[in-house]
């Protein structure tokens, strides 16, 4: 056990001082309350889960709590029984405040070492850095998260879980004899592969068996349920609940998230027809890791894609839409005779895609979100010789109403500063305003709230009603099944699994990704 | 563009206009006889007549995310080309001008296709390729300079008057026009803008990524070509002008990009730049009458225009926050902080600066 670190509570007396203890805090941002008279306690040892929309007040609360914002006057923040000053990023620390957040900061090329040692310093005699001291100090780090890993090798050759894993040891390591008592966790898994979340919730509850207390940000309300001592929601910057979480279900859950019950899609998805004309017909692909992927989509149809990290899922929808080089195999498009290849040709076909990663290849971050728009076929608003600049923007205007794109003027702002929930619901309608005849979806909703979640599945769906053929491709299990009439499992660059009607859900699609699947028995025998 | 995204930026948009007010003030009070002049006001608008047609070469591919730095090379090139068909092979101005510009054409095509087949970087493909105009100009001028052209038509190609100007005043704010119009108002500006941007997301969204990279570094080159026959016909061959006009034409795109439209590369906003400064080198000679003042300005003028884009790129973003706090109603909760960080990963001007 590590010097500086507490440990859990022996008698009545001291569990009474809890870890934080926050009494009325409120903060206006230029007269819009950003948090109202929040109040919250977290017990040594305690897990608890935040949640709560984007924009409903969790950064202004994180960022208070790390001294970055200022809150209005009255509120109280006690860190481990001390008032916290507030504005002052350095007490905070010095009481025992950490944080980790969704972008973790951690130097990929660097050893594990390093990036331990980066903050607090190396130890060093006349200069030169002890090896055995530093080796000490990394164990003993590495040993608070429970995690047993060479601290020699590059953070680069982690798994995300790991790196999130060494990312928590150093915001917990020991550091002048200042202990750590709380542990901010800015939606950690938001950006992890489903197989490593177990992961790295064993990480966290390694943690808090060792007394610290834990606010645990995110959007996934399963990880509350496996996790969580208690959970608190946030809304439009007031608290709704707080409660133990054995004491509330995911539907009571979603609905104080969202203030109102969340429509199932998948209810609608299955409700819809599929039609006979096949409007997607992907023969023989081979692509990367991928190998004899056939795969037809009838009009009306959503077919899912589900297959763990390294599976070759993240090829199968680039590959079809021709962003990536196929090496074998035929792509048509509806009733066209002509194999389409690349991206023009596919748009021209009807065929569209949402990439996966909306910054890198999704949106141009620079332009205004009314350009992103209307990139693709900007050629109908060209009446030589200019651009018909009104009917243009009354089209953005319409179709970011449609999607209920916020803020209100965000079509002439650049897409970089929407939300991210909003920056999705542009390029959706990117390709939706195409009125494509089959959208290929890579993580339509990766990183977006449950509310702009909610809204992309019923544009979607609302498409598919209209006769496109959809494809979803998804690391949220949840999704595909929620939004799919048929799934296909990937595994090692194959199709091992075809699932439809009531053999789609979660258990079925986890088991065939792993390989421990009743159709995959059966091709074995 | 739309004003309206701007409006909410202070305005630190007009700042260049601000500082080509003050420089005129300035200089205006401390030496009215020599600077407050329409003498004055005539020859630093034709003066910089070429220079801001080379800055307007240099805008068109950097819209497109392409570095061009091989427009000092061409227009010296040009310069020499025009004068030599003339004087020493005895053509007549037009056919000599035609293939001085169709060659700078030809110096694009070959830009172009090593930037876009040859996948080599923008900015290394015209410094090489810079090196070889170069070269191919002294084969031209077999290192001597060409005597000037004797026909009165050659000089007054540039230097008839127009309302008190010389008439390349006139032919810049043409070129001007016809950049702003193919910039900002046809579908070609707006998917020269998108790869510029995100190269990799406009061509998932369909844009013809290397044919507008292409016909950017062509036209950066054409431009050049003309800059460089209405700089003999203006000022006489010079075996080495070229060179002194890359720098200044960076300072005012770059400068330009943090103008009108903050953030994009744009045709108005360099030529504010071009002209602002430019009137501030002016004054200072006229008060000084030293001459390396042009180049302290000009060094001074890009690092100063990349770091204030930087700075104003960051101020965006947490302004950018505050500003959504305010439009929003009670019923709409206020979003995020917005996703990116500062650091974007797209060629913003801002991230294209710091590539050097």
């Amino acid at each position: 056990m590590t010097a500086g670190l507490p440990r859990p509570p022996a008698g009545d007396a001291e569990a009474t001082t809890h870890r934080l203890e926050v009494r009325g805090l409120t903060k206006t941002f230029v007269a819009t309350p950003a948090l109202q008279a929040f109040d919250l306690t977290i017990a040594p040892g305690e897990v608890h889960a935040l949640l709560g929309e984007n924009g409903s007040g969790k950064s202004t609360f994180i960022k208070i709590l790390s001294g970055y914002h200022t809150p209005d006057p009255g509120g109280e923040v006690f860190v481990g029984g001390s008032p916290l000053p507030f504005g002052a990023p350095d007490s905070s620390y010095d009481l025992g405040c950490r944080f980790v957040h969704q972008d973790l900061g951690l130097v990929e090329s660097l050893s594990v070492a390093d990036n331990l040692s980066l903050t607090t310093g190396f130890p060093t005699r006349w200069g030169t850095v002890r090896g055995r001291e530093l080796r000490r100090r990394v164990a003993a780090a590495l040993e608070i998260v429970g995690l047993d890993i060479d601290p020699h090798q590059p953070v680069s050759a982690l798994s995300p879980a790991m790196k999130t894993g060494v990312a928590v040891a150093r915001a917990l390591r020991e550091d002048d004899g200042r202990a750590a008592g709380l542990l901010v966790l800015d939606e950690p898994t938001a950006t992890l592969p489903v197989e490593e979340v177990r992961h790295l919730l064993e990480i966290v509850r390694t943690i808090s068996a060792r007394g610290i207390g834990v606010v645990y940000v995110t959007h996934h309300l399963d990880e509350v349920f496996e996790l969580a001592d208690r959970v608190s929601v946030l809304r439009d910057g007031q608290k709704v609940v707080t409660t133990s979480v054995r004491d509330i279900d995911h539907t009571t859950l979603v609905h104080h998230l969202i203030g109102r019950g969340l429509d199932e899609a998948h209810a609608a998805s299955t409700a819809l027809p599929v039609g006979e004309d096949v409007v997607l017909a992907v023969a023989d692909l081979a692509a990367g890791p991928l190998r004899d992927i056939d795969l037809r989509v009838r009009a009306g149809e959503v077919v899912g894609i589900a297959g763990l990290t390294g599976s070759g899922r993240d090829t199968l929808l680039p590959a079809i839409f021709g962003a990536v080089a196929r090496s074998r195999g035929t792509v048509r498009v509806g009733a066209g005779a002509r194999p389409v290849a690349g991206p023009r040709d596919s748009i021209a076909a009807g065929l569209v895609y949402l990439p996966a990663d909306r910054k890198l290849h999704g949106g141009v971050m620079s332009l205004t979100a009314r350009e992103n728009l209307t990139l693709p076929r900007l050629g109908d608003f060209w009446r030589a010789p200019l651009l018909r600049r009104r009917a243009e923007s009354s089209q953005a205007r319409d179709w970011f109403a449609r999607l209920d794109v916020r803020p209100a003027d965000a079509a002439e702002r650049p897409l970089f500063s929407l939300s991210g929930g909003n920056q999705q619901k542009v390029l959706v309608a990117k390709w939706l305003r195409c009125s494509p005849t089959a959208l290929l979806l890579d993580e339509p909703t990766q990183g977006v709230d449950i509310g702009a979640k909610a809204e992309i599945h019923r544009q979607l769906l609302a498409a598919v009603a209209a006769g496109a053929g959809a494809v979803v491709s998804s690391a949220d299990i949840d999704e595909v099944v929620a939004l799919s009439h048929r799934v296909l499992v990937l595994r090692a660059g194959r199709v091992v699994a075809e699932l439809v009607g009531d053999e789609i859900s979660v258990a079925t699609i986890t088991r065939e990704s792993l390989g421990s699947g009743a159709a995959t028995q059966a091709r074995a025998a | 563009m739309s004003t309206r995204r701007g409006l909410r930026l202070g305005f630190d948009r007009f700042s260049g206009l601000y500082l080509w007010a003050l420089f005129i003030v300035v200089f205006g009070i401390w030496t009215p006889d020599l600077f407050l002049t329409t003498g004055t006001l005539h020859s630093v608008a034709s003066q910089q007549a070429v220079g801001a047609i080379v800055a307007l070469a240099v805008l068109m591919p950097m819209a497109a995310g392409a570095y061009d730095l091989s427009v000092g090379a061409t227009v010296n090139l040009a310069t020499i080309l025009v004068t030599v068909l003339q004087t020493e092979q005895g053509w007549g101005m037009w056919p000599a001008i035609g293939v001085t510009v169709a060659a700078s054409l030809a110096v694009g095509v070959v830009n172009g296709f090593i930037v876009t087949r040859l996948k080599v970087n923008s900015f290394i493909a015209t410094l090489g390729s810079a090196s070889i105009i170069l070269a191919v100009q002294s084969i031209v001028s077999g290192q001597s300079q060409p005597l000037p052209p004797a026909s009165r038509a050659w000089t007054q190609l540039t230097q008839r008057e127009v309302a008190g100007f010389q008439i390349i005043v006139l032919y810049l704010l043409v070129i001007a026009v016809l950049a702003w119009w193919a910039l900002n108002h046809t579908p070609a500006g707006r998917y020269v803008h998108a790869v510029g941007g995100n190269v990799e997301a406009a061509r998932l969204s369909g844009v013809r990524t290397r044919l507008w990279t292409f016909l950017m570094l062509v036209t950066s080159s054409t431009l050049c070509g003309v800059g460089g026959v209405l700089y003999a016909s203006l000022s006489g061959p010079s075996l080495t002008f070229g060179g002194a006009l890359l720098l200044p034409a960076f300072a005012a795109v770059f400068l330009g990009s943090t103008q009108l439209t903050p953030g994009r590369f744009n045709v108005w906003g360099t030529l504010i730049a071009m002209y602002a400064l430019a009137t501030g080198i002016k004054g200072l000679q006229l008060v000084t009458g030293v001459q390396w003042l042009a180049d302290i300005f000009n060094g001074t003028a890009v690092i100063t225009a990349v770091a204030f884009a930087v700075w104003r790129q960051g101020r965006v973003v947490t302004r950018g926050r505050d500003a959504t706090r305010t439009v929003t109603t009670s019923e709409e909760p206020p979003p995020d902080p917005p996703d990116p960080d500062p650091a974007l990963p797209e060629k913003s001007p801002e991230a294209a600066a710091s590539v050097q």
